[in-house]
């Protein structure tokens, strides 16, 4: 038996440069993964966690289940193409060996084996194979039909707008979108001249045979397979430099993350695996408020992934992102989009600079006596309103407090993180770790959650509880330690993206509200709340812009009938506040209203 | 010493030479982001900044020195900005201070 043709070459070639490219890729990355993460994985290899990589790489790199939650449709056009074509090639692999035993077949007798059944004079007319077989290329075939109507009406599909692809992945498109109407062809046509196949090629195969005259069959049959041949070779060689390399960087990334690896401020070699995980499905284009509002269009994740993918990432990019998360929140590969887009940063920015900062030695502007510490944070400072409030409740309680920058203090080094300079930031770290364990607080609240968030992400305060303030007035208050009076006022809630999004507090302040009055959520809430557009992230969108987005966000707050608008971020305060037409007050001014001697 | 430093000592000629000061940098800076021209130069940030509530540092006096292509030093003294990011807050013009920061550390950075 031969399982060998001329027309066999470019499938046999782009095949092997493929599989021999991302064996290459995936030797490098691994290779070049730093000693921290290669004594995790070898750590975490031999645990449940693998076990539940596998299951998780059925279900999202085969069936695409978080996109299904996106939207049915878009969920089914990426699952008939993933898990269609693995079983084309599981359930043709069962085929062969069905009517040829276990014999050992080289590869390309697998997938064309239509051709080599006629070549080999095999008799294969298994009606149910071949019915099966059919039936899984219709499953592919509804794919990309649904892939050329996305490319039409994206709208129709959940997404009111697709990626703008590169020529890269243009080719390798173009190339995957003929790859299954030409085996279509090709089969059909082998079915025309010798009969047999299921109830797609077959029937086509009948009809096509009753239509074009034999010699014209004849001379087709074997360019058609040349065809499709070649298609699968182009799409095969593209693949490793376009967007579908995320099929094969999906499944070890799952794996990497299972073990617990992760990215840091510090750009790594794992970082390639998340980067090029990335399908560029588009699905974090239409939440970012950059694009709605603003209509920029060159900025949102899957553009930024790919600028950095392929070297071309300019500094303009990088810094246009509020970080708001909100792509993070939806993107169906998980990728730590955010950490990531921080590391670009810190690489262009992170200018070791040893003088810098040397005068936070002996700076003190703390005061007060107590185990628990209030951090106001830069931004409350703008806002004494809420410094005033938290005093108030403070006395209330009779709580002894320690202040730590009642009189202006040193910024928690977010906002320089944010920007890329981690190395400056850590000076700003040490300075408050030091300063709260002078001090020996247990309890650290913070009215402002940038400062919280660095607070549990980037310090290391073991042995001090820090809180944010919404959940230290929520404790307060289960506790029976602070009373309030409820009232009849209605408020609606914004969620602060570093506080909802970035640290998963949503519950508390709304229980702190509902204790006094009554709350109504705004269109977009929790997960997916709109971001108020003040975002330290951001340095390139002007004032007129960052007021654009707080308009949009601000309405939606205003459409639930509220009578104050509440957050519990100082920052989110001021943005909320001069695109507002009702009072907006921090959740700790709310409650300072309302307390019952 | 705090009264040698109330300014009774003699001040040494601070005289600004626009027209031979080399404004290539400045008007890069001033090209990127225009809205700096709107700077009316009341002060808020200086006067809201984390930095300058403990050290002497000076946005105000910066960036307008920059803009006169007055540099030296800019870049060391711009090191000390934490930029938490409250001067964009209060700065009555709109001004991107915290981006003004960097595009200026990136500009001077060979000063």
């Amino acid at each position: 038996m031969t399982f060998f043709a001329p027309f066999t070459i470019p499938f046999i070639a782009g095949a092997l440069f493929m599989f021999a490219a991302i064996f290459l890729k995936w030797l490098w990355w691994t290779v070049k993964l730093p000693k921290v993460d290669r004594r995790l994985i070898l750590h975490n290899f031999f645990t449940r966690n693998t076990l539940v990589a596998v299951w998780e790489v059925v279900r999202e790199s085969l069936l695409h289940i978080r996109i299904f939650r996106v939207n049915p449709l878009l969920g089914y056009m990426h699952m008939s193409l993933a898990f269609g074509w693995f079983l084309l090639i599981v359930v043709g692999w069962i085929e062969t060996s069905v009517y040829l035993g276990w014999e050992m077949i080289p590869i390309q007798g697998h997938i064309f084996f239509k051709y080599f059944t006629q070549v080999n004079n095999i008799d294969a007319h298994s009606a149910l194979l071949e019915n099966l077989m059919d039936g899984l290329l219709l499953l592919v075939l509804s794919g990309v039909a649904l892939a050329w109507f996305k490319r039409m009406a994206s709208r129709a599909m959940g997404m009111r707008r697709a990626t703008k692809h590169a020529l890269y992945d243009r080719i390798a498109l173009s190339a995957l979108w003929f790859v299954f109407p030409a085996r279509l062809v090709a089969e059909s046509l082998t079915a025309a001249i010798y009969g047999g196949g299921g109830f797609l090629t077959g029937s086509l195969g009948s009809w096509l045979g009753g239509v074009v005259p034999t010699e014209m069959l004849a001379l087709i049959y074997e360019p058609s397979w040349w065809f499709y041949s070649s298609v699968l070779g182009l799409f095969f060689v593209a693949l490793p430099f376009s967007r579908y390399m995320h099929i094969f960087t999906e499944i070890p990334l799952i794996f990497l993350r299972r073990w617990q690896l992760r990215p840091t401020l510090e750009r790594k070699s794992y970082d390639n695996f998340e980067v090029e995980a990335c399908s560029r499905c588009g699905i974090c284009i239409d939440p970012c408020q950059l694009q709605a509002d603003l209509g920029i269009h060159d900025t949102q994740s899957v553009y930024y992934l790919r600028d950095r993918r392929y070297n071309m990432l300019s500094l303009k990019v990088a810094n246009n992102c509020l970080m708001c998360g909100r792509c993070e929140a939806v993107c169906p590969v998980g990728i730590n989009l955010t950490t990531l887009r921080i590391n670009s940063r810190a690489m262009r920015r992170n200018i070791p600079h040893e003088g810098r900062y040397g005068y936070l030695t002996n700076i003190d502007r703390s005061s007060g006596v107590g185990k628990v510490g209030y951090f106001a944070g830069c931004m409350t400072s703008l806002l004494p309103a809420v410094q005033r409030s938290m005093m108030q409740i403070f006395n209330a309680v009779g709580e002894d407090v320690w202040y730590a920058d009642k009189d202006g203090g040193v910024c928690c080094g977010r906002p320089l993180m944010l920007s890329g300079e981690t190395d400056a930031a850590r000076k700003m770290v040490a300075y408050n770790t030091d300063l709260f364990r002078r001090y020996e607080i247990t309890t650290l609240v913070t009215s402002c959650p940038i400062c919280l968030r660095s607070f549990r992400d980037n310090y290391r305060l073991d042995g001090i509880e820090v809180l944010h303030h919404s959940e230290y007035i929520e404790r307060l208050i289960t506790e029976g330690r602070l009373r309030v009076a409820a009232g009849a006022e209605v408020y609606s809630y914004h969620d602060p993206c570093e506080l909802g999004r970035g640290l998963k507090i949503y519950d508390s302040p709304r229980r702190v509200i509902e204790a006094v009055g009554t709350l109504r959520e705004a269109e977009h809430n929790r997960r997916d709340a709109l971001c108020c557009g003040g975002s330290l992230a951001n340095t390139v969108i002007d004032d007129g812009k960052q007021q654009r987005i707080a308009r949009r966000m601000t309405a939606e707050l205003e459409a639930t009938g509220c009578d104050t608008i509440v957050t519990s971020c100082p920052l989110c305060q001021k943005s909320i506040a001069r695109t507002a037409t009702r009072p907006t007050l921090d959740i700790a001014e709310v409650i300072a209203q309302r307390i019952v001697s | 010493m705090a009264i040698l430093n109330f300014g009774y000592a003699i001040s040494r000629p601070r005289a600004i030479d626009v027209d031979n000061n080399d404004l290539r940098k400045s008007n890069d800076i001033i090209a990127e982001m225009p809205e700096l021209q709107a700077c009316i130069g009341c002060g808020s940030c200086t006067a809201s900044c984390t930095a300058a509530a403990i050290t002497d540092f000076n946005f105000r006096k910066l960036h307008t020195a920059v803009r006169r292509g007055e540099y030296k030093g800019v870049y060391d003294e711009l090191s000390k900005c934490m930029l938490c990011g409250k001067c964009r807050l209060v700065c009555p013009r709109g001004i991107n201070t915290r981006g003004l920061v960097m595009l200026i550390k990136r500009k001077l950075g060979d000063f």
